[in-house]
């Protein structure tokens, strides 16, 4: 079956070759949102499905009672994100990371353990609600046909978002003072308040940028999973964003992408040679050789 | 610690031979509802050992429960054994897989662990999909006699030798160590506490008990399938309950089997509730691990520090 | 034979060589003094010993029988044991049961009972009988150095790597600190390798002194000997000269 699938027409490979690239862009920017306040607060939001899963609900709706894109929906779940990222930080983790040096392994488990009862409550509000029924959007803007290979366009554009959004955000940390402080957060708490800056303040910001960038996330998603909108949806995609950013190793922006595409390509072969669960059991799979080859920062 | 009378273990047994007694004497209702809660019991349990002695948190430990599920449902329905040998296999399934999957993941401290034993879960899940030995969707059904008392004793045994097994662990030279280990793992290793030995033992107790209280959940319930053996939220439950009740101590995981279980399954079901029993764990869980860390047993043991003989 | 023996010893992170080929040897019951700018290797060189990192290559003998590559908890049970420059107590258990891990799982004891009963000899020998029921945690940052030096103790350990015990003292606690050391190698006769900033302590407690710089051997010698070498005075001490 496996020798028979890369023996075919070639052009049925490269048109899922792009697929899998296109579907690991998006994937990537899933999980970046997560990569963003895992590597610098080294906070693992356990309920981050379920805020990918809001996103795509706004996109839903916006779409539903004004028309809007996904594209366009993407900004304005943005700036919900925003705000609700920084209602989480003092929620969830600012009674746990104030004045504190490191994260203990104390804290890290109540922050594990809290935002996974936050995925319960969310997920079956979201059940109550929206109902279990699944819905999607209705945008196609149609198919790029390069000689034999065809490239979905509503894919190619949320790609392109996602690396613009992943750049952006390097950019952001590499190049402006708020970013020189969110890093010198990341690496050490003392030393943002050397650089004159309030580590609360970098640390909220930091988590209401990775929401910001999830609840978008959520909305790119829509286009690529037409009608997968669903309450429960966050237990695929939170995983995944996992496994990502394990990956691409957090708090390395570009990781984000270097993960998504590995696994949007490890999804897309191998449901094409295999069985979409034998595809799904590897890419969650992956995240053990990682963690055990790459430990740096990871075992100890 | 040393030559302390065993108050806790003494009432904790007071307690389940009581159940022992109202299951005999009562209702075929009232027995499958205490079968129900004392496999929840055992489940808080079992997740004590590592989630609640060690702090690492297994998100994945249902994992455990359906390898026992599977164990009992395959012998039963395949070799017509006897449920007790399922329980049996469950339990040594359970126990071994824990040993294998630990060594590699138990190397992982904290969010890692707890993230590869989740994405283990979802392997897993996947992987029972594929094999059509399991039936489609996973799906084994079998048929036996309706024996509720005997299914009641199975999981009555399993979750005494727990507490009995959780009380002399806590007190003993393996508990001192593993208490080291949650507070600084690597200073217990300097202290001379092999660090890993001793997870792998509790790792290994945790995951033999999940899984013989996963196969007297299938041959309570008949059968198993892999969306319900696989269902994460049975995880969160395991998790809620040694929470709510105390982490790593031998009264919290009844006390918060005992509170979730009527919680989830009794009061919460009324229709005009459907539901809700979800929001209400989920929002006690956020509450008590961001305010109460230490659960219940924790609030006892602060406020009335003369209880601490009779709850720890 | 010398308690521990270490030969041609290099550790290197990455690029970075925190060890370049360090050779020593510490006698039985010998107080050796480690001493170097920062970054020296000083503290690698403890953690090499111990077994919490492996080295890149070299060998570290105890008693003849080489124990590089093993596990910390293997060694601290050989009878090595290191206290942490930061402490790290087990801040949610008392003092007495923190000193009661190491006696139990250093000194491979079968049960708690004897385990707490070290832990009350130990915490008398250290001078903390009165701390033994608080939680780790509560205590000041020098009962919790002491606390470490307690635990190392507790292990049974015939060598003790003891990384900066002495750091961040009064003039007075430090007098009373050495004092006590003093009292307690006499009692316990271990050896010791002394890693420290504080030259008073380093020139009172120790027989003799190894200087290192950038992961080498410098110097080494009797205190009064490295006081007066040039090399030291130059590479370590500065012009400040040696003071305090």
């Amino acid at each position: 079956m496996v020798a028979s699938y890369f023996l075919s027409d070639p052009s049925v490979l490269l048109s899922d070759l792009v697929f899998g690239l296109l579907l690991g862009c998006v994937l990537a920017v899933v999980a970046h949102g997560l990569n963003m306040i895992w590597g610098v607060v080294k906070v693992v939001n356990i309920a981050h499905g379920e805020f990918i899963m809001l996103g795509a609900y706004g996109a839903y709706f916006l779409n539903l009672y004004w028309g809007i894109g996904p594209l366009a929906s993407a900004v304005f779940d943005a700036a919900i994100g925003f705000l609700v990222g920084y209602a989480f930080y003092y929620v969830f983790l600012h009674r746990e990371l104030r004045g504190k040096e490191t994260v203990s392994l104390q804290s890290e488990m109540v922050t594990l353990v809290a935002t996974f009862g936050l995925s319960l409550v969310i997920s079956t509000l979201a059940l109550i609600i929206f109902s279990g029924n699944v819905v999607g959007i209705d945008y196609d803007p149609g198919t790029l046909l390069l000689g034999p290979v065809s490239v979905p366009l509503g894919g190619l554009y949320v790609a392109v978002v996602s690396i613009l959004i992943i750049s952006g955000t390097y950019l952001f940390l590499e190049r402006t003072f708020i970013g020189a402080a969110i890093r010198a957060y990341s690496q050490d708490v003392t030393a943002t308040e050397l650089i004159g800056a309030n580590p609360a303040k970098v640390a909220s910001l930091a988590t209401a940028l990775g929401f910001a960038i999830t609840m978008a996330g959520g909305a790119l998603l829509t286009v690529f999973i037409s009608v997968g909108i669903n309450p429960l949806m966050g237990t695929l995609y939170a995983p995944i964003s996992f496994v990502i950013v394990v990956m691409g190793g957090p708090g390395k922006m570009w990781g984000s992408l270097a993960g998504g595409l590995t696994l949007g390509i490890v999804f897309d072969v191998l449901q094409a040679v295999a069985t979409p669960q034998i595809a799904f059991a590897t890419g969650f799979l992956l995240l053990i050789p990682v963690l055990i080859l790459r430990p740096e920062g990871i075992l100890k | 610690m040393k030559g302390r009378t065993p108050f806790t273990l003494y009432g904790l047994l007071a307690v389940m031979a009581a159940l022992a007694a109202v299951a005999s004497f009562s209702g075929v209702a009232t027995t499958v509802l205490l079968v129900n809660l004392l496999v929840f019991a055992a489940l808080a349990y079992s997740i004590n050992f590592i989630t609640g002695m060690t702090g690492y948190v297994s998100f994945g430990h249902v994992v455990f429960m359906a390898i026992g599920s599977y164990s009992l449902a395959v012998l039963v329905s395949t070799y017509s054994t006897s449920p007790f040998e399922g329980i049996a296999l469950g339990a040594l399934l359970g126990g071994l897989f824990a040993l294998g999957i630990g060594a590699v993941t138990l190397r992982f401290r904290g969010v890692y662990f707890a993230i590869a034993s989740l994405v283990l879960a979802l392997a897993g899940y996947n992987l029972v999909l594929q094999f059509p030995q399991f039936g489609p969707g996973g799906e084994l059904i079998f048929y036996i006699p309706f024996q509720p008392l005997t299914v009641f004793f199975a999981i009555w045994g399993i979750v005494v030798a727990e507490i009995v097994l959780t009380f002399f662990v806590n007190r003993g030279k393996v508990g001192l160590g593993i208490r080291a280990i949650k507070d600084e793992e690597d200073a217990a290793a300097a202290a001379g506490v092999n660090p890993m030995k001793l997870k792998l033992y509790v790792y290994m107790l945790s995951g033999l008990f999940a899984g013989a209280a996963g196969a007297v959940f299938a041959w309570s319930t008949f059968g198993v399938n892999a969306s319900s053996a696989f269902d994460l939220t049975f995880s969160l439950q395991m998790l809620a309950m040694i929470l709510i009740g105390g982490m790593g101590t031998s009264t919290g995981p009844l006390l918060g089997a005992s509170i979730v279980y009527l919680l989830y399954y009794e009061l919460l079901t009324y229709p005009r509730l459907q539901g809700g029993q979800f929001l209400v764990v989920g929002a006690a869980v956020i509450v008590i691990a961001l305010f109460v860390p230490d659960g219940i047993v924790g609030i006892i043991r602060r406020k009335y520090p003369s209880l601490k003989p009779v709850i720890e | 034979m010398p308690a521990v023996e270490v030969s041609n010893l290099s550790k290197s992170f990455g690029g970075v060589q925190a060890l370049r080929g360090v050779s020593l040897s510490l006698g039985e019951s010998e107080v050796l003094g480690l001493i170097g700018p920062n970054g020296s290797g000083k503290s690698t060189l403890l953690n090499v010993i111990a077994g919490v990192q492996k080295p890149t290559s070299g060998t570290v003998k105890l008693g003849g029988r080489a124990i590089s590559g093993m596990r910390p908890d293997a060694i601290v049970k050989l009878g090595v044991a290191k206290t942490y420059q930061i402490p790290k107590p087990f801040a949610s258990m008392s003092v007495r049961e923190n000193v009661a891990v190491a006696a139990l799982y250093g000194r491979r004891l079968r049960s708690v009972g004897p385990a707490l009963e070290e832990a009350d000899r130990t915490l008398a020998i250290v001078g903390m009988g009165d701390r033994s029921d608080l939680a780790a945690g509560s205590l000041t940052a020098q009962e919790k150095k002491r606390l470490e030096l307690a635990k190392a103790i507790a292990t049974g350990a015939k060598v003790l790597l003891l990384d900066e015990v002495f750091a961040g003292l009064s003039s007075e606690e430090l007098r009373d600190s050495i004092a006590l050391f003093r009292k307690m190698h006499e009692e316990l006769r271990f050896s010791a390798l002394v890693v420290e900033h504080v030259m008073r302590a380093v020139l009172n407690v120790s027989e003799g002194v190894v200087v290192l710089e950038e992961g080498r051997v410098i110097a080494a010698g009797s205190p009064d000997q490295i006081v007066h070498d040039e090399r030291v005075v130059q590479a370590y001490l500065g012009s400040k000269g040696v003071g305090t």
